[in-house]
């Protein structure tokens, strides 16, 4: 709890310091309004002496990691891997589902449903049913989060 | 089996899919709701799985309409579990052989849609 505090006054004075008005990181100082006043006095020369090379004054944001075609190819061949009736030798980017595995078309609702999961999108009836293979899978998904080489 | 009951079973079995992912059981125990999300799963895996092989297109109707008003019963009164069925007046067996048929016959007659996949003899 003090250490957010903390990080939050120093986050704060620091962009007060700055040209710039980031309002967006003012906003959640508000509620520390008691404890800004408590700290500000004597944390701000400590802050300007420890931080001295923090020039760069940049937002965060909390946001999930880029997507990228090895790491959604990796992501599907390993869900499909845990699935039972799936053989992990036998399976391979190009497998399809029907012919190769042996799998009938509920095993295939099943497993867009557990990629639905993963990916935590919906994926429409009319599509789903004709995704065959895990290329297809994973080039349906970097189509809808628009992934490119 | 035509494509668009394939699509319709499909697309049922999806809709199952579904409703299990946000089932929100009724007021109990957290860990009802995962008990009834996978009794859904695992009921609706097995039945669709029985009925796999029907080419009949009025049982396959009769079994859409099955899995329909299981999900509508489910969804009204937030309890996946077939609503239990009463016994016909006289359904029941008596001692002598001659009445067994026409009891067999009063309790299929008796037998709601929701619960056609379920065999109990």
């Amino acid at each position: 709890m003090a250490a957010r505090v903390l990080q939050h006054c120093v986050r704060t004075l620091r962009l007060s310091s700055g040209p710039l008005a980031l309002r967006a990181a003012v906003v959640p100082a508000a509620p520390l309004h008691r404890a800004l006043s408590f700290y500000s006095a004597d944390r701000r020369t400590r802050c300007v002496n420890r931080f001295p090379s923090l020039d760069v004054l940049c937002r965060q944001y909390g946001h999930l990691p880029p997507l990228t075609l090895e790491s959604i190819e990796e992501r599907v061949l390993y869900v499909l891997k845990l699935y039972d009736k799936i053989n992990p030798e036998k399976l391979q980017a190009t497998s399809h589902f029907m012919k190769d595995l042996g799998l009938d078309s509920l095993d295939q609702v099943e497993i867009i449903m557990a990629m639905e999961d993963e990916f935590g999108f919906e994926i429409p009836d009319g599509e789903a049913e004709k995704l065959m293979t895990p290329d297809e899978i994973v080039q349906y998904i970097a189509d809808k989060k628009d992934i490119y080489e | 089996m035509t494509a668009s009951t394939r699509r319709t079973v499909l697309s049922l079995y999806m809709r199952v899919f579904r409703i299990a992912r946000n089932w929100q059981a009724q007021i109990g125990v957290v860990g009802d709701i995962e008990t009834e999300k996978k009794y859904i799963l695992h009921e609706a895996s097995t039945l669709f799985r029985q009925n796999q092989q029907l080419t009949d297109p009025e049982t396959i109707k009769r079994c859409v309409e099955e899995c329909e008003a299981r999900i509508e019963m489910g969804l009204h009164y937030r309890n996946p579990y077939p609503r239990a069925m009463h016994l016909p007046p006289l359904g029941l067996a008596t001692q002598k052989g001659r009445k067994l048929r026409a009891q067999q016959r009063l309790r299929k007659q008796a037998k709601p849609v929701y619960l056609q996949s379920h065999d109990d003899s």
